[in-house]
């Protein structure tokens, strides 16, 4: 008879997990709505920080393009002054790809009105703006005029900023200035005007052609490989200051985040170890109750089990959406563009959540086992 | 008795306090070093960040105007404008002093040098000869190089500073000549001098040759300098020693040199990211407003009291370096503060939830103190007390450790940084409370909760 009772509690049990699920997750509702809370935190501050690391490289790097070139083309005796091939720029931005910002630069020395001899500059306005970022500019001019920037200190050897004469190989201009130009450095000593009135003035082509490629040392070295196949007997040389210091910080800021993520994770995990596990020997009563009435050991862990799983698979969902929330707010605010969520990150986040919710209800198992069903239901 | 009880808590049930505690532990852990590092980022990016060299520089103001194309100087040899190198130490006095970081003046000086064959029968000579101004080298076989006289290590305040330190990215084979170092080797005086690779490679030089400089003096190579830029094809030899470099007549005669002439300086200060006041023109703001604005460490500010503390000369923030170091110095630490305020919340949130579970658990214990006869507060009293000993007592580990971690992490990181302070006391307090507020906040709606609850029905169900 032991074993009837004993085999139908048991096809009973088999029948009922589903239900008996469903009732203990309801019952405590206040239990399993803790529970699921941790585990969205859990699953929440997993997927910011990994989403927010994931999107860091080329966030970094994208902070880095306001240093401006970091290669530089020019002639075989590396000579800004010498002449390049006249589609030496066309054929640096084929070779550096289409995401690199490419900017030629013709220089010749002319003589200002006052008869000092002043370094002009042939520019592509547009491409220029967009490599140079840091110039402070008064105006710019326009791409095909006749109009000039001034630097700072060039503008003070000229005699009127608004109109000015320059001569170069007895052949004068007279352009019309457009407000100064303010770097800290040798651009203030120059005068810069459009390529095609510098050339159509000077007949020098562009000397030096100034390449942004966007991405760590890798892909700049990448890149000046192919420049100096593409462009045999010019040099091409990498500005190797900037190479070298924005792949050292960008690592630097990489390698603390991911110390960050660690050690988030591992608080939060044990946060949510301690409560989950309390959960489970909080329930030490119904775990005798089903002892007295015929389940096993392992049928009730399987239940456990399962329950925390399904609580951490709920709490992955909604990790995820606050998660990506929050990363999208975090870099909004930190670098001006947005984070979009990324579904790559749900695997190593539900992995997470798994291992947690695995270890919360198996580690309370081993004191549950060791207690006496009846005496448990006695009260003592 | 209420002690005896609290002490009875923690003897008895140490495993539930070990978890809630080890929760606390961590979340300090991790609060504590994501704040010692925030704290410290600025700095260390900062230092970082110098690779990209100065940020302000320093030129004579009535100079005239530079003709320089790539490095190469296109300027025709005309009298031009020096600073005084004693006029340096005047930087010491600005207002923000402490916050230059380094400090490189460079005298450049164009001259001609010649390969020279070595004099076998002597076994002794100079392996190229450069003059500055020697008419008897026009038509001959000699090529333009500059002379660039720099500081390699010179001590100035407590720095010790010079072009090696605002170069980072300059890389020597050999060593860095060592300043004010005037041996006499043979009959003539020697300095050691560096020099740029191309221009080693070009004329064939190597460590241990030496150059014929100015008109008595020996340059002993001790190093090759591989910089990427036009130092490439530069000497570089100690300022002091710029008597090497004066000009030179027609009899072969040594002109008197500048004394200590200096044709540029490059200042590396700690700044403060620019804003919108930052570019405001101090002459236009109200005498209590332009005071804000001088005693703010912009770069604009800096190099206005340097146009202040020394006569003549042109100080002028390096916009290049300048305002992307302060785009990027802004958003790494600004990135460092917002997950600090994520872990805090986070951590905060999930301890709160495993203190709340921890009085939530011992119910049937409430239930038998207030049938004992224990009034509300005193149970209150009793778990709040034992609230705070454990945030305090975790959080102390935690700070210990938490700085231990960002004091390792940092120089795992960092490794070029000098050793920080390990313990920043102004955290500790601020850990504490936090571990405070967040084990209080958790437990206490868990321990109202528990008080609601009429005693016997407590025990009842707790059985």
């Amino acid at each position: 008879m032991a074993v009837a009772t004993h085999a139908a509690a048991r096809r009973g049990t088999r029948l009922a997990l589903p239900r008996m699920l469903r009732q203990s997750l309801l019952h405590r509702r206040s239990r399993s709505l803790s529970a699921l809370l941790a585990m969205t935190v859990s699953a929440a501050v997993a997927t910011a920080l990994l989403t927010l690391y994931s999107d860091l490289d080329a966030k970094l790097h994208r902070e880095f393009r306001g240093f401006g070139a970091n290669v530089v083309v020019a002639g075989a005796a590396n000579r800004p002054g010498d002449a390049l091939p006249p589609d030496a720029a066309a054929r640096v931005q084929t070779a550096a790809g289409a995401d690199a910002t490419v900017a030629p630069f013709a220089y010749a020395v002319a003589t200002t009105d006052r008869g000092t001899p002043v370094v002009v500059a042939g520019m592509d306005v547009d491409a220029t703006r967009r490599l140079n970022t840091w110039w402070k500019v008064d105006a710019w001019p326009g791409a095909a005029s006749a109009e000039a920037v001034l630097g700072q200190k060039a503008a003070n050897f000229v005699a009127d900023e608004h109109a000015v004469k320059l001569t170069f190989a007895g052949r004068s201009i007279s352009l019309r200035g457009v407000g100064r130009l303010r770097t800290g450095g040798d651009e203030d000593s120059r005068i810069y005007l459009p390529m095609s009135a510098f050339t159509a003035w000077t007949g020098v082509g562009p000397g030096a052609v100034e390449v942004q490629v966007p991405g760590g040392a890798a892909k700049v070295e990448a890149a000046v490989t192919r420049m100096r196949s593409a462009l045999p007997g010019l040099s091409v040389n990498p500005v190797r200051a900037l190479v070298e210091g924005e792949n050292r910080i960008v690592d630097r800021t990489r390698a603390l985040m991911f110390g960050s993520v660690v050690l988030i994770a591992l608080t939060v995990g044990v946060s949510v170890l301690a409560t989950m596990s309390a959960s489970v020997l909080e329930r030490r009563r119904d775990f005798a109750l089903m002892r007295a009435l015929g389940g096993s050991q392992g049928q009730l862990l399987q239940m456990f089990l399962l329950e925390a799983l399904l609580l951490a698979g709920a709490g992955v969902v909604a990790g995820w959406i606050v998660g990506s929330a929050a990363a999208w707010v975090i870099s909004e605010a930190n670098f001006d563009t947005a984070t979009l969520p990324r579904l790559a990150v749900v695997p190593p986040v539900l992995l997470l959540n798994l291992v947690i919710a695995a270890i919360a209800s198996v580690l309370p198992a081993r004191v549950l086992r060791g207690l006496e069903p009846a005496a448990l239901l006695k009260g003592e | 008795m209420f002690f005896r009880l609290l002490w009875e808590s923690f003897r008895r049930q140490r495993r539930r306090k070990l978890l809630a505690g080890v929760a606390i532990l961590l979340g300090a852990t991790a609060v504590t070093a994501m704040l010692a590092l925030a704290t410290t980022i600025g700095d260390r990016i900062h230092r970082e960040l110098a690779v990209y060299g100065a940020n302000i520089v320093i030129t004579p103001a009535a100079a005239g105007l530079d003709v320089n194309v790539g490095g190469v100087d296109l300027r025709p040899a005309t009298a031009n404008a020096y600073l005084k190198e004693s006029d340096l130490d005047k930087l010491r006095g600005i207002f923000w002093a402490n916050n230059i970081t380094g400090v490189s003046p460079e005298l450049d000086l164009s001259g001609m040098m010649l390969k020279v064959a070595p004099m076998d029968t002597l076994g002794y000579g100079p392996s190229a000869v450069w003059h500055v101004g020697d008419p008897r080298m026009d038509g001959s076989e000699a090529v333009p190089v500059t002379g660039v006289g720099y500081w390699f290590a010179r001590p100035f305040g407590n720095l010790t500073t010079g072009a090696p330190q605002l170069h980072p990215w300059w890389k020597i084979t050999g060593r860095w000549p060592g300043d004010h170092e005037v041996r006499s080797t043979h009959a003539e005086e020697a300095e050691e001098i560096a020099i740029g690779a191309t221009l080693a490679r070009r004329f064939g030089l190597h460590i241990g040759d030496w150059i014929h400089m100015g008109t008595e003096f020996e340059g002993d190579i001790v190093g090759i300098v591989t910089a990427g830029d036009a130092t490439d094809e530069r000497i570089l030899f100690p300022l002091d020693a710029t008597v090497m470099g004066s000009p030179v007549d027609a009899a072969g005669h040594g002109g008197v040199p500048e004394s200590s002439a200096v044709s540029r300086v490059e200042i590396s200060a700690r700044t403060r990211p620019e804003d919108t006041f930052a570019r405001k023109d101090p002459e236009t703001l109200s005498p209590s407003q332009r005071e804000i604005w001088y005693c703010r460490p912009y770069a604009n500010s800096i190099a206005f009291q340097i146009r202040e503390a020394i006569p003549g000369a042109d100080a002028q923030q390096v916009r290049r370096v300048e305002q992307s170091e302060g785009n990027v110095l802004k958003r790494i630490s600004g990135l460092m503060w917002l997950v600090s305020a994520a872990a805090l919340v986070a951590a905060g949130f999930a301890v709160s939830a495993a203190m709340a579970t921890a009085i939530l658990e011992r119910q049937g214990e409430i239930g038998l103190l207030r049938s004992l006869g224990a009034s509300r507060t005193a149970v209150a009293a009793l778990f709040l007390a034992e609230t705070a000993v454990l945030a305090v007592v975790a959080g102390l580990f935690g700070f210990l450790c938490g700085s231990g971690l960002a004091a390792w992490l940092g120089r795992r990181l960092f490794p070029t940084d000098a050793a920080g302070a390990v313990f920043n006391p102004v955290l500790l307090p601020v850990v504490i409370g936090l571990a405070l507020a967040v084990a209080a906040a958790g437990s206490t709606p868990a321990i109202r909760q528990a008080l609601k609850l009429e005693p016997s029905a407590v025990l009842r169900a707790g059985a």
